[in-house]
């Protein structure tokens, strides 16, 4: 489960990145997260694994303060975290199946660690990884003969090697066509529904957004205005989650509270 | 890297689907790399001890190059200048050299196979033979002095940017070519307007780079008596006196500086 | 002047100094010519040329397979390992310094004193180092191996810097959100990318040590250089072309497997 009380991230600059973020996901969720570029959403997502460091509010990852975590404990952390990047950033000059051992690298000993030797076990899992996405039977190719639909997969598929119980998912689909696209999202769906593994996506595609996710947050200038159903979202909260007009960042405030209580007064 | 030869292993996962896998043929090549180090190492008498209790001999001549002969200075312009001009010669006429054999090597270009394939073999040999032993049997042939040099050069300056030309010519667009032709045009014609413009960048980067190596080379071919400021080295080496030596290393290094950075910028604006 | 005219300005001025370099080079070449002495081709060097033929058409055929230490094969053999050896310590040697001139990785005046360090190292003659070796370890293939080992750094170096300067780093990102350490960063995201290209340059100066290798016979460093120049020197042609062909054969056979090597390694 991820906790976020009162988070909140400013930079040295000023720059308020995160603001008054309250959120709860339970395990096994399927979370969506859109909003404009730069309005935090990408800093949502890091935040949890520790790759970006939030200045205020606590953040618990099933029940562990990640604001406190140092060294080796932040490592351990991400073991059970699996993230999946729009640009896939797998080794392309290596194999898939390569590419997907290396999710086991931490936890290998020195000697198999400095020679690259990995056991029929590990291979095993990681098999079993590729074939759970689908492109069992390119493990052997180069990374760089596949198409960006399959790489993205073969991301998966790593994370998957992991046995991880959360996927940060950092704008996925973006590089893809839309067959692929949705191809991709049809696995994240599965692995979410047979592993039951909480699932949180970055996404521009609202459509796509709206029609896997059971749940939607939208954030705008680094606020959650929106926390609910997919089928809770509707134009007009679309049009404000989008909303372009420039919100003063370095300063505390409550835009969602803001703009109901302007709607009441208009009203 | 897979051998096509060792049976494949087979793997089996959980849900019964099975996978071959290429067994790897680099265990094997590093154990053939660590047995031919071996070898070598008994072949040439390797000795890590050797090297050990002497490496300070290398020093002690190192020391004696420092400081250099400043007043060498006057006597090594005219070696050095020559052995610019020998290098610039060899490289220039061997550039302009190479473009008809890379023309008739390149088997896109050439109809003919066997014309294409001699050339290349001629290519090949020429840049098979060490610089130093042509620049050798030059001096018999020549006599003793730079236009040996000059010669070794200029041959291998022909194998070199030929090799690399006609490498290029091979993988060029050759659509405008066909245009060409279709004009009425000649070969030779169709090759200078529409190959040219897209190997010239190329050519001439390399030709810079191949004068660039070749200053460098210059300076060994006086070893062998073919000219130039080998010739003084092979001297002072032989008296001796290490801080000429030391001062023509010098004025090497500072030659072969200014060459290279001027060269370099030159090609990055070509390219 | 309107667009039209403003096109042609510009196209003189490109012509212009492309005229100017020409006439540069031009100028060039002509000083260079003073340099040489026309009338070298005497009837001794026509005669001496048509001899080397002679020799290579027909070699010394008991020295080409003569099996011991002084024939040959053995010659050819040693060769070999001091260009392997030599190629294979300055690979290694070349590895450190080429991370530390890569201007990515280490800050630029740290790059720049590397960079200089080994234009030194480049230009200083083969024959130089072989001599100054062979005060260290007396002669024979030793020193030679040495000598290969520092001519390479040079080149090795340059390449290798292409090829780091040429990394992919988003694996990087993947890793650290993997949980893996430095080390386990570069062995698993860096090296590989690295290894095939690396292999692929030390054979293509494996290549060209072969052809130095014979020179360093030149200065007593072992090799076949030394009977080259002695055969000459005493004008047994057929011995000469008996080497000249025992060289030709050996490196025409490691090139085209070496290029073999190359191709399958690059692309795998």
């Amino acid at each position: 489960m991820i906790e976020f009380k009162e988070v909140e991230k400013r930079y040295p600059n000023g720059f308020l990145a995160l603001n008054h973020i309250n959120l709860e996901i339970e395990q096994g969720e399927f979370v969506a997260i859109i909003g404009l570029s730069g309005a935090g959403k990408s800093t949502l997502l890091r935040c949890i694994n520790k790759m970006h460091d939030i200045s205020g509010g606590t953040l618990r990852v099933n029940t562990i303060n990640v604001g406190q975590l140092k060294g080796r404990e932040v490592r351990n952390l991400r073991r059970n975290i699996g993230m999946i990047f729009q640009s896939f950033n797998l080794v392309t000059r290596i194999s898939v199946l390569k590419n997907v051992l290396v999710s086991f690298v931490p936890n290998m000993p020195f000697w198999r660690k400095l020679f690259g030797v990995f056991t029929r076990k590990e291979k095993l899992q990681a098999l079993i990884a590729l074939d759970q996405v689908g492109i069992l039977e390119k493990a052997y190719v180069r990374v760089d003969q596949l198409s960006g639909g399959q790489q993205q997969r073969v991301a998966l598929a790593r994370t998957l090697a992991q046995n991880p119980q959360i996927i940060l998912a950092d704008e996925p689909v973006a590089s893809l066509d839309p067959v692929t696209a949705k191809q991709v999202m049809e696995d994240f769906k599965r692995i979410n529904q047979e592993l039951n593994m909480t699932i949180l996506i970055n996404i521009h595609h609202v459509d796509l957004a709206l029609a896997y996710a059971t749940r939607v947050i939208g954030v705008r200038n680094g606020e959650i205005v929106f926390d609910g159903r997919a089928d809770e979202i509707n134009e007009e909260t679309l049009a404000f989650i989008y909303n372009d007009t420039k919100v003063g960042r370095g300063v505390n405030h409550h835009a969602m509270e803001a703009a109901i209580a302007e709607k009441n007064s208009i009203a | 890297m897979q051998w096509k030869l060792l049976l494949p292993k087979k793997i089996v996962l959980p849900n019964g689907k099975e996978v071959l896998e290429k067994r790897s043929v680099m265990p094997l090549i590093w154990l053939l790399l660590f047995i031919l180090t071996l070898l070598s190492i008994r072949i040439t008498g390797f000795s890590l001890e050797v090297l050990r209790d002497r490496i300070d001999q290398f020093f002690v001549i190192a020391q004696q190059m420092v400081p250099p002969n400043w007043g060498y200075v006057t006597k090594l312009w005219q070696p050095l200048f020559d052995t610019i001009k020998m290098s610039l010669l060899g490289s220039v006429a061997g550039a302009i050299c190479a473009l008809p054999i890379a023309m008739l090597a390149a088997a896109n270009i050439t109809k003919n196979k066997w014309i294409a394939m001699l050339s290349k073999f001629i290519l090949s040999l020429l840049r098979t033979l060490p610089t130093l032993i042509i620049a050798l049997i030059a001096t018999f042939i020549f006599g003793l002095g730079t236009m040996a040099g000059t010669i070794a050069i200029f041959l291998f300056t022909i194998a070199y940017v030929g090799k690399l030309l006609y490498e290029q010519i091979e993988n060029v667009d050759m659509g405008v070519f066909e245009a060409m032709h279709s004009m009425g045009l000649s070969t030779i014609q169709a090759f200078r307007y529409a190959i040219m413009p897209q190997i010239l960048p190329n050519y001439l980067s390399t030709s810079l780079f191949c004068f660039e190596g070749n200053v460098r080379y210059a300076s060994i071919l006086g070893y062998v008596g073919a000219g130039g400021i080998g010739l003084l080295l092979n001297e002072s080496l032989g008296w001796r006196s290490y801080a000429n030596v030391g001062m023509i290393l010098l004025m090497l290094v500072c030659t072969v500086f200014i060459i290279e950075s001027t060269s370099e910028y030159f090609r990055k604006r070509l390219m | 002047m309107n667009a039209i005219e403003k096109q042609l300005q510009l196209q003189l001025n490109r012509r212009m100094s492309y005229f100017l370099t020409l006439l540069i080079v031009g100028l060039l070449f002509i000083w260079s010519i003073s340099t040489i002495h026309v009338d070298s081709i005497s009837n001794n060097g026509a005669k001496i040329a048509k001899n080397i033929l002679v020799g290579l058409l027909q070699p010394d055929w008991t020295l080409l397979f003569n099996a011991t230490t002084g024939g040959i094969p053995y010659l050819l053999i040693e060769t070999m390992a001091i260009a392997f050896l030599g190629t294979i310590v300055g690979a290694f040697l070349a590895i450190p310094l080429a991370f530390l001139s890569a201007s990515n990785i280490v800050p630029k005046p740290i790059a720049f004193v590397v960079r200089l360090l080994l234009i030194i190292i480049r230009t200083i003659p083969a024959i130089v180092y072989g001599l100054l070796f062979i005060r260290v370890t007396g002669q024979g293939p030793f020193a030679g191996v040495f000598t290969m080992s520092l001519t390479s750094i040079g080149m090795l170096s340059k390449l290798y810097v292409d090829v780091i300067e040429d990394l992919d780093k988003s694996v990087l990102e993947s890793m650290e959100a993997l949980g893996c350490t430095l080390m386990e960063k570069i062995r698993f995201g860096i090296w590989p990318q690295l290894t095939a290209l690396f292999l692929s340059i030390v054979i293509y100066r494996f290549d060209m040590n072969l052809r130095d290798a014979t020179v360093l016979g030149l200065v007593g460093a072992g090799g076949i250089g030394a009977p080259l120049i002695f055969a000459m020197n005493a004008y047994k042609w057929s011995e000469v072309g008996a080497i000249l062909v025992g060289l030709i054969l050996l490196i025409l056979m490691v090139e085209y497997l070496s290029n073999r090597v190359r191709t399958k390694l690059v692309k795998g």
